[in-house]
């Protein structure tokens, strides 16, 4: 449960998101513009960027929460993998989920590394744990992305544009997980893929000059998108289902 | 290893192996008093240099960061040189002024790169680098300016400081900086497993709970500890840092937790190798270590731009 009052952000000065006011209950997709502060809200929410107002989780003020609490609680799915390391490996990268868990300065435990190895066969991918991350797809990069948040197992998982460098077979695969994921974790997914959106089928937030509005079941009606996007749902093939 | 075992040996003056352990005889002198601390000194030196290249490049996400190359030598030289030219030869707290103003030097260049990277964006690493170079730019000059108002004497001393010189005499010094390698080295190794996360980024470090300030912030003061110290000692002494962790990383392609001990070992043996083809290859007077080190580094550093810009 997110609870926020009287969000405010800004950028270089500029305001991107004012006075938002919102009861996240379950799950939810933020779409809007590039540029409206989707990303922006998503990183307030993991307290990666400056904002004034409260963000609760849970009844918590996240500006309270230690940094490793905040890690059990929030994991953030990147919409692109960047990586300076060179020798890492995907059963390597995808270990580090567990971080918050270990005890500082000490190695992975066996249990951490168990975990790793589920979280790799639950997504399928347990047969490239050997190889570089660099080697692989944009695909299989997310596929890893995801898995890393996996391990953390923490109660709530941002993605940001999961499906945006992907090709639409890998898209398809991408979006399946999101929706398995739904009964494990509370999915906060921003997209600009509107069928990526509907799939997973959860209240929508469309942020457009600064505001915010949620949407619990009309936003996929063609009135509503025409009077946002000015397209209808059936003008873009449907690439799920 | 061995490298290091022979090194002592090899030097203007051939030792007699029998006379070394005769006490008092010239041989034991020159290997006791001068061969083996220097030697040891190289090694710690060796480590410390490659060691904070190592941390550079990691925590900047940048094969091209070091201490050196960032400007930070060059401000533990400036105030090095200005300790020189104040003529304070004497202790601060027991520690030699030169050493305190090496490492004021070393420290106040971190804190205005960090202070100057905050109006970069995160992609724009690439801009520190320039940073570090206008930076080392701009302390040459005031070196300069030093230069132009020292006594002969002074600028004498200046310029061979400035040339970088293992030559140590005594126990002291080698002592001193083992001790500081490896508090540094302790450091790093503590927060492994959070450099690991930091190579990756900044941001996805933070998601994972890493204080990634608190940590960068300590990971840089430790190696300016080090640099700082190790420059006013010895003089800047250029590109251990940016060849020895690349070296590294191809021997042993492993994450970098897994390469800090390695690097701070490798980086002894290569200065220590250096520093004996330098006593080999000169005989007259010595040649200054940091000069063979720029000789290979330059090149390397050029073939590292080219590479990078062609990836």
């Amino acid at each position: 449960m997110i609870k926020i009052n009287n969000l405010l952000c800004k950028f270089n000065k500029k305001i991107i998101l004012d006075n938002i006011n919102l009861d996240i209950k379950s799950h939810l997709s933020i779409l809007g513009a590039n540029g409206s502060g989707k990303s922006t809200l998503a990183k307030s929410i993991c307290s990666l960027t400056k904002h004034d107002g409260e963000i609760l989780i849970d009844s918590k003020n996240i500006k309270e929460l230690s940094l490793t609490q905040r890690a059990k609680l929030i994991s953030y799915v990147p919409a692109k993998l960047e990586i300076y390391e060179q020798f890492i490996t995907v059963e390597e990268f995808v270990l580090l989920g567990r971080f918050t868990h270990k005890k500082s300065f000490f190695d992975y435990s066996k249990k951490d590394k168990n975990i790793t190895k589920q979280t790799l066969e639950f997504l399928n991918i347990d047969y490239l744990k050997n190889h570089l991350l660099h080697s692989l797809s944009s695909g299989e990069q997310q596929l890893v992305l995801i898995a890393q948040a996996l391990t953390t197992q923490s109660k709530i998982i941002i993605f940001d544009e999961p499906t945006a460098n992907l090709d639409p077979h890998n898209s398809k695969i991408i979006a399946e997980h999101i929706k398995g994921l739904k009964n494990y974790h509370q999915i906060i997914l921003i997209t600009h893929d509107l069928h990526l959106a509907s799939y997973v089928d959860s209240e929508v937030l469309f942020i457009k000059d600064t505001n915010a509005k949620l949407y619990t079941d009309e936003f996929f009606k063609d009135e509503t998108l025409s009077k946002l996007y000015g397209v209808k749902f059936n003008d873009m093939v449907a690439l799920y289902d | 290893m061995s490298i290091l075992i022979l090194s002592p040996f090899i030097g203007a003056v051939n030792l007699e192996f029998r006379e070394i352990f005769i006490q008092d005889s010239l041989s034991s002198q020159i290997f006791f008093d001068l061969r083996v601390p220097r030697v040891l000194f190289t090694f710690f030196a060796g480590s410390i240099l490659a060691l904070s290249g190592l941390v550079f490049q990691t925590l900047f996400r940048n094969a091209l960061m070091t201490p050196y190359t960032l400007g930070i030598s060059s401000g533990a030289v400036l105030g090095a040189g200005i300790a020189i030219k104040l003529g304070l030869g004497s202790l601060v707290f027991g520690i030699a002024a030169i050493s305190v103003f090496g490492f004021f030097g070393a420290m106040f260049t971190v804190f205005l790169l960090i202070y100057l990277s905050r109006f970069l964006q995160s992609s724009q690493q690439q801009s520190l680098l320039l940073l570090g170079i206008a930076l080392s730019l701009f302390y040459t000059s005031c070196l300069m300016i030093i230069f132009y108002l020292g006594s002969a004497m002074q600028n004498d001393m200046l310029i061979r400081f400035t040339m970088g010189s293992l030559s140590v005499i005594g126990w002291n010094y080698p002592i001193a900086l083992g001790t500081i390698a490896f508090v540094f080295f302790l450091c790093v190794y503590i927060y492994r497993f959070e450099l690991q996360l930091l190579s990756v980024s900044d941001e996805s470090a933070t998601m994972k709970g890493v204080d990634t300030k608190r940590v960068t912030l300590i990971l840089l003061t430790a190696s300016s500890l080090g640099i700082g110290i190790l420059v006013s000692i010895s003089g800047p002494i250029g590109f251990i840092g940016l060849i020895v962790p690349h070296i590294v990383a191809k021997l042993h392609p492993t994450t970098v937790n897994n390469r800090i001990l390695k690097t701070a070992l490798f980086g002894g043996f290569f200065l220590v190798f250096c520093d004996t083809i330098v006593r080999l290859i000169s005989t007259q007077s010595e040649l200054p270590i940091g000069i063979i080190t720029a000789l290979i580094g330059g090149p390397f550093f050029i073939y590292l731009i080219i590479k990078k810009a062609s990836a």
